[in-house]
């Protein structure tokens, strides 16, 4: 067994896990925080468990919970944590960026961190950024408008 | 899908620290650098590592410096970083092509250039890139001996290379050719950003006469990364125009033999030799010459 503290939304879980516990079994299992999906086997290509580690977007079914240890990891309850939601979940809600919402946790994780790097993106450029985000449902078109709506309303603040 | 038990994790944050964990006569030792591959390894269980170490915290294997005619790439530097380096200079700039485009955003946040070489997946954007640009793995051993492997002589073939059990990557050095130098890398897969059906890169320099007296042209997606060498002869002082480049990539399908799967006919392979490689040695010439 290993000893872990890993920080989740800023609430700190030590716990005993055995090493071959896998990040996003442990914020689902131990964590109890059932926002970040399973939507692969092994192969890490579907995107539905995408958290933040120390603030880039990663996906949580490749680590094992051991190499969180001593990290921080933000997952989509850690977005809106006093329930005001960001643009971006507004963005996904007025635009209908989900219908059956199991991508949704993944893809909101992945586009926080890439408009933070990347805050004045080309079409081109979100659709380059959600390649590692499947969505079975959208067909991505509401997706891209949810995201292309918070570039425009940034940029209208701005201006 | 759960991995098969693992009895010891350890994070060393110094190269001793890791020297001495593998110094052990331990079995079943998986180093782990960002996972992108060994974890799907473990999560199908392909792989049933009793230990495992974790490089995340050796900082000292995560840099890119260029100097002296020299760049040298850490070992533990992810692809989202050799993206956003200043350091890598003009005419390795195929380094880039291939960081920018593999897998997703996700993946390239966790993904290491020395995960890639060590792995030598049959079809991956680093190694054929690397063997383009002519890199040179430092190796060490645990007894901290070291030793340095061309690219030519590391790849040995689709998931095996030269460094033994429990050598560490430590780097890869490429030399600078200077001006009129130039390279590219592109890849064609069935997504957008796969790993490759077929992925070709290149690496020329051209002589004062504007001649090219130095070529490599690399393919990967068959069976893993692999030098072109009669069609490299082929554009050696020519000037490397459309002609010259499409009857060099017509020596390349001539060599090597391809196949038909799910994922391609042979001969659309063909197609993709030619035109990829075409692409991609025009674009290697144009940087060459500083106008791409
Ligand atoms: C969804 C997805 C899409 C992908 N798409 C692509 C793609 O388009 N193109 C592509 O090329 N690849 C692709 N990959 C694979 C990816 O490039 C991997 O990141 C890479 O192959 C491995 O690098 P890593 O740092 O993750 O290494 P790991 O997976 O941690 O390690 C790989 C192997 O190298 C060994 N190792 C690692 N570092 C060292 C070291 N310093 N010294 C000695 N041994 C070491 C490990 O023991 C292990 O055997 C994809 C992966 C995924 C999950
Ligand atoms: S569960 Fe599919 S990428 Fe992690
Ligand atoms: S909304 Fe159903 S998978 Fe994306």
């Amino acid at each position: 067994m290993a000893k872990v503290a890993i920080d989740i939304n800023g609430r700190l879980f030590q716990e005993e896990v055995p090493e071959r516990m896998l990040l996003v079994d442990f914020i689902r299992e131990r964590a109890h925080l059932t926002g970040t999906h399973i939507g692969c086997t092994y192969e890490g290509v579907c995107g539905a468990c995408t958290v933040h580690l120390d603030g880039e977007a990663v996906k949580s079914c490749m680590l094992l919970a051991a190499q969180a240890d001593e990290h921080k990891i933000t997952t989509v309850e850690g977005l809106a944590p006093d329930g005001e939601l960001t643009p971006l979940q507004e963005a996904f809600k007025s635009e209908h960026g989900l219908q059956c919402g199991f991508c949704t946790a993944g893809i909101l994780m992945n586009m926080t961190d890439f408009l933070k790097r990347y805050p004045n993106p080309s079409e081109q450029e979100i659709k380059k950024g959600l390649i590692g985000n499947l969505c079975r449902c959208t067909g991505y078109v509401h997706i891209i408008n949810a995201v292309r709506k918070v570039v425009q309303e940034n940029q209208l603040r701005k201006t | 899908m759960y991995p098969a038990p693992i009895e010891q994790y350890s994070r060393p944050s110094t190269l001793e620290e890791l020297y001495s964990l593998l110094d052990s006569n331990e079995e079943d030792i998986l180093v782990l650098a960002g996972g992108q591959s060994a974890m799907q390894a473990v999560k199908s269980r392909m792989l049933r590592p009793a230990h495992i170490i974790d490089l995340q915290a050796l900082s000292e294997l995560k840099f890119v410096t260029s100097e002296k005619g020299l760049l040298t790439v850490g070992a533990m530097t992810r692809y989202v970083d050799i993206v956003s380096s200043d350091s890598i200079p003009l005419e390795l700039i195929a380094l880039k092509d291939a960081a920018s485009r593999v897998g997703d955003r996700q993946v390239r946040n966790r993904g290491t250039i020395g995960g890639s070489l060590c792995w030598n997946y049959s079809a991956a954007c680093t190694p054929v890139t690397v063997l383009a640009l002519d890199g040179a793995m430092n190796l060490i051993s645990p007894d901290g001996s070291t030793r340095q492997v061309a690219a030519d002589d590391f790849f040995l073939g689709p998931l095996e290379t030269a460094r033994n059990e429990f050598e560490i990557l430590l780097s890869v050095d490429f030399k600078l050719r200077g001006s009129k130098s130039g390279s590219a890398y592109k890849k064609w897969g069935l997504v957008t950003d796969a790993l490759p059906v077929i992925g070709i890169a290149a690496c020329l320099h051209f002589d004062n006469t504007d001649c090219c007296d130095y070529a490599r042209i690399t393919l990967t997606g068959l069976s893993g990364a692999q030098r072109c060498l009669e069609a490299e002869a082929s554009l050696l002082s020519t000037t490397a125009n459309t002609e010259e480049i499409a009857e060099a990539m017509m020596i390349v399908c001539s060599k090597i033999p391809t196949y038909t799967d799910s994922m391609a006919t042979a001969d659309y392979r063909y197609q993709l030799i030619k035109t990829i490689g075409l692409e991609v040695i025009e674009i290697a010439k144009k940087r060459a010459f500083g106008l791409g």
